[in-house]
């Protein structure tokens, strides 16, 4: 037993010795490094369809993110038991658009689950997104059953260690952040980092720990395939949950990002702040999770008429 | 018709105790509120509680009256749906251990059914009518019943299915949270079904025609029903078939009666006389016995059944009036506004006095309420008022749009409410502690109380070091508990609600100026 593990451990050495040469010389051939460009598509003057489309165009279609035989997991903010109109939860009618593209992009399954905030039945049936399951055959799952999360370990957090997280996120092959932009009476602003506060079980070690940053640890967990968010009708005061239809400006806009940081920086400034305002935006930076300066990042702009 | 008796009997009160199981029962909010509400009205301690306060209980009531007079005691057989338990609890013991019915004949007891009855009367009319309500009215000790035992036994079960199902992709069926029924509510339905259990192998429906104080008042009309079964003495072998078949025990074979007053009316004994020898007739001969006393002509010699029919008519007649004005204040008792503050109670109520004084525990609000902040208080309201309901902000809160116990109480207890109105009925009011609040403690962002504040009356401001702290405005807030609840600070939360023992209204949110784009431009990146 101990022979076998050393000669494995002495095969380990000869094979690494060899290869750190190629490798080494790899990466010294690429030593200034330049981080990759994030993408950042920003579309506005759409409908909500038509701009996810537009947005996924650009991005090399859905193809590029859903292949034939794959599970897919689909997150918007159903948080609250108020109707579409309110902006308080992503619009069903983007979230059905884009659960119809994944299917027909050759998903095995295309699940949509969020841990709410009000009860959970009430928020999926006010919010639409029961009836938009309904039309686009996808399957609509709870996030109010604690046996169907699982512990796992954040060794990069700096607040936030471990957390108990759907099985959903853990397990499926494609996993979609569908935010819905809005005011926070908290945190300032709610986009795409804080919506993952959705998929874990216990979210008053946040709250008591340090909210933003345990947002921005969470965000290293698993980072998602893509991160859309409806900026229709942003919620611009009384957030996250909103008092009247009075609440929501609209602005006809949706963002699309593989970056989560990049997509927060960005829908941070169609709220009037300055994304560092933001602080779990530069924690996230920081951490590594993404790019907070929209500088360095690749936004393409679409204005559809 | 004969052999319809039977089969229309059991399909009515078989329909009706499943209906009404089902409401109790109900862990997903299948069954329409509107339609529990009326499973639950329809009953004759609810509606003899709210008849002095609503044209619909008093409906109810004459109907109930009205169709005992008719028929007897048919209300035993068809919608009570404690004694349908029962019936059912024979079937079961039946097919569990069978064995021959008591074949006797057995008087009623007088002393007990009436002692039991006129106590009742007397303690409503001293004013323990809460008290008495809720722990002799069979319709809510069924609820209990059914909340208490049946529900989460219920609720173990789709939960222990669950993980089965998930092999076939079953997403319709999910877990629904345990909890262990309240002891309040579960030991008292406990010890009442054991019993129940023991008297029901004994002799069936002995609860039903000796103890229920409603049996009892409905057998002072049923003994002068107009429908009533009669034996035929000339069709009669004396064969005791009947006997077998009676559950209430009240054929009289020496004599060839029937006691109407102890009859529940279940046709048994009809289906089973093999010379067709019982019948279901009308036995009034006017005008012998009047169906309604007002135009009774005035007997000239007293008869003691009519006596007794006239007592039963006073008795139900006073008990609404006397359940209206309970409690009555003691002198110096405070006012109503400055009474002592006890746990918040469901908006709609009123206030916990009229509350407390209508409700009769039978869980029916507890079982619908969809977040569950509804729960049986243990000592919370003082003994007298064991098992009646609070709002237990600990696990749960009030949705802001939803008022389903409103809709399906039977008592008036909680009155039904407009969501507009329910979204300005203030049951409490929420006080904040900074000093207690994580933004002091740990110098971070929370806003979790005011993150979950459906009117804003939590809102937050511009704190020391870029940090945002909640502050309270107290005419916005409803005491839906959504703050306290959400508040991550233990072991004592840094806002909780304080409940009004009066509700109020609250200010309405003002919302009317639109908010406008914070930036202009159309991509501000």
């Amino acid at each position: 037993m101990n022979s076998s593990r050393r000669d494995f451990l002495k095969a380990g050495l000869v094979i690494a010795s060899g290869l750190t040469g190629g490798l080494g010389r790899a990466l010294a051939a690429d030593s200034t490094p330049k981080p990759p460009r994030p993408v950042l598509v920003a579309v506005r003057e759409g409908s909500r369809s038509a701009m996810l489309d537009r947005a996924l165009a650009e991005l090399g279609g859905i193809g590029a993110f859903v292949r034939p035989g794959q599970t897919v997991v689909i997150k918007p903010n159903i948080g609250w038991d108020v109707p579409p109109e309110r902006g308080a939860n992503t619009h069903p009618e983007l979230v059905a658009r884009l659960a119809i593209l994944c299917r027909e992009a050759g998903a095995k399954s295309v699940s949509i689950f969020d841990h709410t905030c009000d009860q959970w039945q009430r928020c999926y049936a006010t919010s639409g997104m029961e009836q938009a399951a309904k039309d686009s055959g996808a399957t609509l799952v709870t996030g109010d059953d604690e046996d169907m999360y699982r512990e796992v370990a954040i060794p990069r957090g700096v607040s936030l260690r471990s957390a108990k997280v759907h099985r959903l996120v853990l397990d499926s092959d494609v996993y979609l952040n569908v935010p819905v932009l809005k005011h926070h009476s908290g945190s300032l602003m709610t986009g795409a980092m804080k919506n993952l506060m959705g998929v874990v079980w216990d979210r008053r070690i946040y709250h008591s720990t340090d909210l933003h940053q345990c947002i921005a640890d969470f965000c290293t967990v698993r980072p998602p395939t893509l991160n859309i968010m409806d900026a229709f009708h942003p919620m611009v005061r009384n957030g996250p949950r909103g008092r009247a239809e009075a609440d929501v400006v609209e602005l006809r806009s949706l963002l699309a990002s593989t970056d989560i940081v990049a997509i927060d920086a960005a829908a941070s400034r169609m709220l009037g702040h300055d994304p560092g305002a933001i602080r779990h935006i530069p924690l996230a930076a920081a951490l590594g999770v993404g790019v907070m300066d929209l500088e360095a990042v690749d936004i393409r702009r679409h204005k559809l008429t | 018709m004969r052999r319809l008796l039977r089969p229309l009997r059991r399909t009515l009160g078989l329909a009706c105790l499943a209906a009404l199981t089902a409401a109790f029962v109900d862990f997903r909010g299948l069954v329409p509120a509107q339609l529990s509400h009326w499973l639950a009205a329809i009953q004759f301690a609810p509606a003899l509680r709210s008849a002095g306060a609503g044209l619909a209980a008093a409906t109810v009531l004459l109907l109930i009256v009205g169709a005992t007079l008719a028929f007897g005691r048919v209300y035993c057989s068809t919608l009570c749906p404690l004694g349908l338990l029962q019936d059912v609890m024979a079937r079961l013991a039946a097919w569990v251990r069978p064995r021959p019915r008591p074949l006797r004949f057995v008087p009623g007891n007088r002393w007990v059914r009436y002692g039991v009855l006129a106590a009742v009367v007397v303690g409503i009319a001293g004013g323990a009518g809460a008290v008495v309500f809720t722990w002799t009215d069979p319709y809510s000790h069924f609820g209990r019943i059914a909340t208490g035992l049946f529900r989460p036994l219920l609720v173990a079960a789709n939960n222990g299915l669950v993980p089965a199902s998930q092999h076939f992709d079953a997403s319709w069926l999910y877990r629904v949270p345990f909890r262990w029924p309240a002891p309040a509510v579960a030991l008292p339905a406990l010890t009442l079904l054991v019993l129940l259990a023991v008297l029901v192998a004994w002799r069936e429906r002995i609860f039903c025609n000796t103890l229920c104080p409603v049996g009892t008042m409905l057998g002072l009309f049923a003994r002068h029903a107009a429908f009533q079964i009669t034996l035929a003495p000339e069709a009669c072998t004396k064969c005791a078939a009947c006997l077998k078949a009676c559950k209430a025990q009240c054929i009289d074979l020496r004599r060839g009666r029937v006691d109407a007053s102890r009859c529940v009316g279940c046709f048994n004994c009809i289906a089973a006389c093999p010379e067709q020898g019982l019948a279901y007739a009308c036995v009034w001969t006017l005008p012998a016995v009047a169906p309604d006393p007002d135009t009774c002509p005035s007997a000239p010699v007293a008869d003691p059944t009519r006596r007794a029919l006239l007592a039963g008519l006073a008795a139900m007649a006073v008990t609404p009036v006397l359940a209206a004005g309970e409690p009555r204040r003691r002198r110096g008792n405070p006012a109503p506004d400055e009474s002592p503050r006890g746990p918040a109670v469901p908006p709609g109520a009123g206030s916990t006095r009229h509350f407390l004084s209508r409700c009769t525990a039978c869980q029916l609000c507890v079982s619908a309420c969809p977040t569950q902040v509804l729960q049986p208080a243990g000592l919370e309201h003082g003994f007298a008022a064991l098992a009646k309901p609070l709002l237990d902000f600990e696990h749960a809160f009030c949705n802001y749009d939803c008022h389903r116990c409103g809709e399906v109480c039977p008592t008036g207890a909680i009155a039904p409410l407009s969501t507009a109105e329910k979204r300005l009925t203030s049951v409490g009011v929420a006080r904040f502690e900074p000093s207690r609040c994580v933004v002091e403690t740990n110098g971070t962002d929370c806003a979790a109380c005011s993150e979950h504040c459906p009117t804003k009356a939590v809102f937050t401001e511009p704190h020391r070091n870029n940090l945002r702290l909640p502050r309270v405005d107290e005419e916005l807030c409803i005491g839906c508990g959504a703050c306290e609840y959400a508040c991550p600070v233990r072991p004592v939360r840094a806002i909780t609600v304080s409940p009004r023992a009066v509700h109020t209204r609250a200010k309405p949110p003002t919302d009317a100026v639109p908010a406008t784009p914070p930036v202009k431009g159309d991509f501000p990146f």
